[in-house]
């Protein structure tokens, strides 16, 4: 046969060793001594031998997007690699690499396939269209304009092959209906919960009736601005009261409701849809620096082992790898005692998956080899890999004595210095009243064991760093949620000045609160880096990503709680362990403690160490592990009282036990309960378990809370230059919560311009640092310092064009489009003249967050959640068939973005509440379903209809009133599953994930309240 | 990956030659093998593309049956409206299986190929009985994906769902290379008993040319359940093919299939005996479907299977007599 193998020196270890030459030389008799060609009398030879091709790298044609493009690549090469990496076309993802996901969705001859499960060279003569082939000139195609318009889009790394799916489906389908179109996309995981709005875009864009959910704002106020020394509080639509604040001369004054707001408030489209569903938007897996280096881990395949020596000779002798790095200093906790481990040269091993080394080479596939070739002896020891199994005292022990965990990064974590015995260390407390006598003397008294589970957070875009580390200063592209935090932690372990570190994030594809700081494998990455001499960029795989870069810690929760007769609650006791894994944080909230007051509360709760990977912060960290178990109880309390469950919470939810409720998450949440109960038909409700036939269907409810966090660290950059253009400068992040859209549209509101007017750049530790996204407390903090700097800035500017005009400032206003005289409006300049009139080049100011104005505590905001379920009483099966969401979550600045981060929490909820489980395998601690088909992430046909009635609520707090709602949105969602499933089959599941084994399970025992 | 050549034939003759070779392999979709290469469960030092062999991917419909090419996918499987008309079945299982964009992708013949998704077997970290190791893990570990039948030695479950179907139905399959031949589709699946390393009776240098189905009965009602718990992509919980030969309301024979339960397709014939002669109604399938989990042996991890089998066994059976196909919406 030809052989076409253009490079000599590419080793092959799998072929014998023959040249080119000797077979071209060869006699019959060597060929048939290789093996590579056997003759046989009954086969029938073509005229012409096929080809064979490599193993080196050979020519290839591809038709891409129309056009041929001729790339080398060897045959292992996938196709997404050829058109990422050869081809600059970073628009296709990769978000498994194993063919799970679809984020690496493209056409082969119009049909849909999926890239990293195509070799480049066997594409053939098939025509390829990606992403960036879909517009037309500048001519989008009508499900892209339809993704922007319905706003089907969040962090967007999902957007590309969702978009490609749903092309396909229109060209062979051009009216599908709602089954179709959910199952078009059946194999495009979104983590954000876009799905309801890309079925509403696709039905949009064949001309259709849109299916997914609907969005309903209570109310938007009056026009009018409060009388000056004051704020407007309350919710819209119903009773607002102008309240009195003193805000200090220099900062912006209050606003009105959004009735009297030309921009805040209304829904209005992303500024960066167009980069998302164009493939433009770049990741940092989409960074590519010139020389740039690969980098690959090498981690411990062993739960709990102590590493005898790391042999990294053959590794660095392989051609192309041109940096080595072997892990020295500890990862997690540190000992209080440090001589209570030896440990030897190497760290201790505690999870499997930990890093023990990586290698940083000219190309992946030889830094996937050279990290193969590092020869690890681990002195393999019992491992603790069970929740259960490690609260025994005779457990392995993952930590010899007392531990103390610095926050890692993003929350989690818990007190330093408390107690710790074997792997159980805690508790962490709060004790009011006396709990005992209190449930001893109660009437009522139900109590439940609840466990829930580990749940990965499986963004669709792995963790991934580019480092690039210069004599003179360290530059990091890398995926996370707060670019100062990883600036922070790389000066610190690097011993470097912060302004010697620069941090960039354009775009992002998920966090979900596991993004923060630079994680080990980031200081790996810079290490290697400053070693090489390189830019080095390290993406996490799918394994990596779900075993060592954080999750939602398990937990097994006593709860008990004591009531009078009608249900006014006596006392409340939790106790609650969960693990972590090597971190600590694996509490459950403060929900128990806090939602309904009651004179007597006594929580403990515990950290177990397993042997397996840290935690992390994720999504409301604790709380919606706490609701499951405290609203599932007090549905119980009702059942046991006789009382309709709405009717029982809006007994308990006051501001103290039998009194009134006048904080405004309590007043928004009887309206909430109300508002919810009538959309979802709550009057339709049946006795449980009480429906005819093995398929039940059944409606509960959840509650949502959540704090109202203020981070002062908020800070940003206005500039207006004469030429009218405005910048908007801050190192805060767009997580996919849509935060550069609403930061234009306050600033444009102050400014009395349009959104797309404004240029914000954000992402960047260069410009002043904004909040970390995370706590849903990004919009309260960097919302008010937007307004200060507009403030600032439209003082300068008013100034400059009463010079022009030659009036005094304090006459001038502005308006949309305008700044003119106050009662004059004839006396005026449009904005573009209004800016050339400022005297020097440009107007910039940076501002700070202001303080919050004095006023009543509005600690906590949240909302109410409904679910409507069917389940198959013979399989165990659940489906949710509709969600109803009602939430306050303070000034609606954007409803669109607000809508689609409760679709998203309540599919996580979903998710979490159904379907995914962190498996590891209890003999050896290692992740068996480190994957995106068996680790069970909720898709297109699983999401329900939501609903969604957003209230519009004004506490008089900031100049904004803006809160967050990523985290309130996740909170109440698996409470109100689980109340519903009670409600369907008169059986309680007190066990995540609800699966047909543990709903069965459940049936069988006849878990009755 | 390791490294690789690759070699694109165009005839079946060229392809055998090209795969008689060590450390040859086929390539079809590449849905399963590009999955294994990178899990480094096996390294090929040569890839044979097979995808675009002259006469294997076509679908023939004529009054004898349906000869199905190795090369068809299953999205075509699921579109074909004469493979529809003819054996409805196997368009109803091709069309819940995977995801469109794998459907795409995935061909018949890989399809019969594709090798366990037990997840001991498909991590490197784990040397399984299967891997030539002496343990099966999942045995005293995690086996709730596993195997509640025959399930001593090896209990990872065939992960096709489509063979259920086709099996149900009779098929035959060809296999061209040096022991050319067909044979029924039922013995072409190797027990862990007859041999552990592999799933399917085809050699190194072999490869699976053509699925028949012999033409259905008149009398033949059919129906297939795919039983998932997550209904966007997920694999099967069990699932059931149910053929029904009917003579009005009496059922003359039955041949039931149930899938994701063994490590080979298993024929319920204790069930099918239930229903020999029988008037079908609901306690009739109940009955069949009671005598289907006869002898089930799950392990710790999976007894929830059983009666969920159970369950889908009686559903399948009355969507057969319904004729309302089976399967989920």
């Amino acid at each position: 046969m030809a052989h076409d193998d253009d490079d000599h020196d590419v080793p092959a270890p799998n072929l014998p060793g023959l040249s080119r030459r000797a077979f071209l030389g060869g006699t019959a008799g060597g060929a048939a001594a290789t093996g590579l060609f056997t003759l046989s009398s009954k086969a029938r030879a073509s005229a012409t031998s096929p080809r064979v091709s490599g193993p080196g790298a050979v020519p290839i044609t591809l038709d891409v997007n129309g056009a041929k493009r001729t790339v080398k690549v060897e045959p292992r090469v996938t196709l997404v690699r050829a058109l990422r990496e050869e081809l600059g076309l970073t628009g296709t993802k990769v978000g498994c690499d194993r063919g799970a996901c679809g984020a690496c969705t493209v056409h082969l001859d119009g049909e849909p396939a999926l890239a990293c499960t195509t070799l480049a060279i066997d594409v053939g003569g098939r025509k390829v269209t990606t992403i960036e082939g879909l517009a037309r000139g500048t001519t989008l195609h009508p499900i892209q304009q339809a993704f922007i318009a319905e706003d089907a889009t969040q962090c967007g790394y999902c957007t590309p092959g969702m978009v490609m799916s749903c092309v396909a489906l229109l060209a062979e389908n051009p009216r599908p209906d709602g089954s179709a179109i959910r199952g078009a996309v059946a194999g495009n995981l979104c983590r954000c919960g876009t799905y309801p709005k890309v079925f509403n875009a696709v039905a949009i864009a064949s001309g259709q009736k849109p299916d997914g959910g609907t969005l309903e704002t209570r109310g938007t106020g009056n026009a009018a601005a409060p009388p000056p020394g004051t704020a407007w509080v309350g919710i819209a639509g119903g009773a607002v009261t102008a309240e009195p604040r003193t805000v200090p001369d220099s900062e912006a004054k209050p606003w009105p409701m959004n009735g009297g707001l030309a921009v805040v408030g209304k829904p209005t489209a992303r500024l960066d849809g167009r980069a998302k569903v164009t493939g433009a938007a770049r990741y940092t897996t989409d960074v590519a620096l010139p020389g740039m280096l690969h980098a690959r881990r090498v981690v411990s395949p062993h739960a709990h082992a102590v590493v005898k020596r790391v042999d990294t000779r053959k590794a660095e002798k392989l051609a192309g790898v041109r940096a080595v790095f072997v892990v020295k200093k500890q990862e997690g906790a540190t000992l209080v005692d440090p001589s209570t481990e030896q440990n030897g040269t190497f760290p201790r091993i505690r999870y499997a998956g930990q890093c023990v080394a990586a290698v940083a080479a000219t190309t992946p596939d030889i830094a996937e080899a050279a990290a193969r070739l590092v020869e690890v002896d681990y002195e393999v020891l019992p491992a603790a890999t069970t929740l259960d199994g490690a609260m025994q005292p005779s457990a392995p022990l993952v930590y010899p004595g007392p531990v103390n965990l610095g926050g890692s990064a993003g929350g989690g974590g818990a007190a330093s210095g408390l107690a710790q015995h074997g792997n159980v260390r805690g508790p962490t407390q709060q004790n009011e009243g006396n709990v005992e006598a209190a449930l001893a003397a109660s009437v009522h008294k139900v109590s439940g064991t609840f466990r829930t589970q580990v749940q990965t957070h499986s963004p669709m875009e792995p963790h991934g760093i580019v480092a690039d580390w210069k004599p003179d200063k360290l530059t990091v592209h890398v995926s996370t949620q707060g670019t100062a935090t990883v600036r922070d932690e790389l000066a610190t372990v690097f011993d470097l000045p912060r302004t010697k570190v620069f941090v960039q994030c354009e775009f992002m594809g998920g966090g979900f609160g596991a993004k923060f700081g630079a994680g080990h494998f980031g200081v790996v990455a810079a290490e290697l880096s400053r070693r090489a001499k390189a830019p080095v960029r390290l993406i996490l795989d799918r394994r990596e990503q779900h075993a060592a870069v954080g999750n939602r810690p398990s937990t097994l929760q006593q709860l008990t709680l004591g009531a009078a007769r009608d249900g006014q609650l006596a006392a409340i006791d939790l106790v609650a362990h969960g693990t972590s894994g090597i971190a600590t944080g694996a509490g459950v909230g403060w929900a128990a403690a806090k939602l309904y007051p009651a004179p007597a509360v006594r929580t403990r709760q515990f950290d177990v160490f397993t042997h397996a990977g840290p935690g992390a912060a994720f999504r409301a960290p604790g709380m919606p592990q706490g609701m499951f178990a405290l609203d599932q109880l007090i549905d119980e309390l009702a059942e046991r009282t006789g009382t309709d469950p709405l009717e029982l919470r809006d007994r308990l939810d006051r501001d103290a036990p039998g009194g009134t409720a006048t904080q405004p998450d309590r007043v928004a949440r009887k309206l909430e309960r109300r508002i919810g109960a009538d959309k979802i038909g709550w009057a339709r409700r049946g006795k449980p378990g009480a429906a005819k036939g093995p398929i039940k269907t059944g409606i509960g409810v959840g509650t949502s809370l959540w704090r109202r966090i203020v981070d002062m660290d908020s800070a940003c950059e206005v500039r207006i230059a004469r030429d009218g253009s405005v910048q908007l400068r801050s190192s805060v992040m767009d997580i996919g919560t849509g935060t550069r859209t609403a930061l234009a549209m306050v600033l444009a509101e102050d400014l009395g311009l349009s959104p797309e007017q404004i240029d914000v750049q954000i992402g960047d530790t260069r410009w002043p640092i904004g909040p970390a996204s995370g706590g849903s407390k990004t919009l309260v903090g960097i919302t008010p310092a937007v307004r200060q700097a507009a403030h600032e800035a439209r003082t300068k500017l008013l100034a400059a064009v009463a010079r022009k005009l030659g009036v005094a400032a304090s006459e001038l206003r502005v308006v949309p489009g305008r700044i003119e005289a106050i009662g004059d409006p004839g006396k005026g300049l449009p904005w573009k003249q209004a800016c050339a009139a400022i005297a020097t080049d440009e107007i910039a100011v940076i501002a700070s967050r202001p303080s919050d104005w004095q006023g009543p505590s509005a600690n906590g905001y949240g909302g109410v959640q409904f679910a409507e379920v069917e389940v198959d009483t013979q399989t165990g099966v659940i489906r949710v068939r509709k969600v109803v969401a009602v939430q306050e979550c303070g000034r609606l600045i954007n409803p669109l973005a607000v809508q689609s981060q409760i679709n998203g929490g309540i599919l996580h909820g979903i998710s979490w509440a159904l379907f995914e489980d962190r498996r590891l395998d209890e003999a050896t601690g290692r992740m068996l379903n480190a994957n995106l088909d068996q680790y069970k992430v909720l898709g297109a046909k699983d999401t329900p209809v939501i609903d969604v009635v957003l209230l519009d609520q004004y506490v008089g707090l900031t100049n904004t009133d803006a809160h967050g709602i990523g985290e309130p949105a996740n909170v109440a969602t698996a409470a109100a599953v689980a109340n519903a499933v009670y409600n369907a089959i008169g059986v309680r599941v007190r066990e995540l994930p609800m699966t047909p084994r543990a709903v069965l399970a459940a049936l069988r025992k006849g878990n009755r309240s | 990956m390791n490294n690789f050549e690759w070699v694109q034939p165009e005839t079946v003759a060229d392809a055998i030659a090209a795969l008689d070779h060590a450390g040859a392999m086929p390539l079809a979709g590449g849905v399963d093998l590009l999955d294994r290469l990178k899990e480094h469960l096996e390294a090929p030092s040569r890839l044979v593309s097979v995808r675009k062999l002259a006469g294997l991917g076509e679908i023939a419909v004529d009054p004898t049956g349906a000869k199905l090419g190795a090369n068809v996918t299953l999205a075509r499987l699921a579109a074909d409206p004469a493979l529809r008309r003819s054996h409805p079945m196997i368009g109803d299982a091709a069309s819940h299986a995977a995801t469109p964009q794998l459907r795409a992708m995935a061909t018949l013949g890989g399809n019969l190929a594709q090798r366990p998704r037990c997840w001991y077997f498909r991590s490197e970290a784990f040397a399984c009985r299967k891997k030539g190791g002496t343990t099966c893990f999942a045995q005293d570990g995690d086996s709730e994906l596993h195997a509640i039948f025959g399930n001593q030695l090896c209990a990872a479950t065939h992960p096709s769902t489509i063979v259920t179907a086709l099996l149900a139905l009779g098929a035959r399959v060809s296999i061209a290379g040096k022991r050319a031949r067909e044979v029924e589709l039922a013995s072409f699946f190797v027990a862990p008993e007859t041999d552990l390393a592999r799933e399917i009776d085809l050699a190194p240098g072999e490869l699976i040319t053509h699925v028949t189905v012999p033409v259905m009965a008149a009398n033949l009602r059919t129906a297939y359940t795919k039983q998932v718990a997550k209904q966007s992509f997920d694999w099967p919980l069990v699932d059931v093919a149910v053929a029904l030969a009917m003579d009005g309301r009496t059922c003359r024979q039955a041949t039931i299939v149930l899938g994701a339960v063994a490590p080979t397709p298993r024929r319920a014939t204790e069930a099918e005996r239930a229903l020999a002669g029988v008037t079908l109604d609901v306690m009739a399938a109940e009955r069949a479907a009671h005598a289907a989990i006869a002898g089930a042996t799950p392990l710790a991890g999976n007894a929830h299977k059983v009666p969920i089998l159970e369950a889908v066994v009686a559903r399948t059976i009355l969507a057969a007599l319904a004729g309302t196909n089976g399967s989920q919406p």
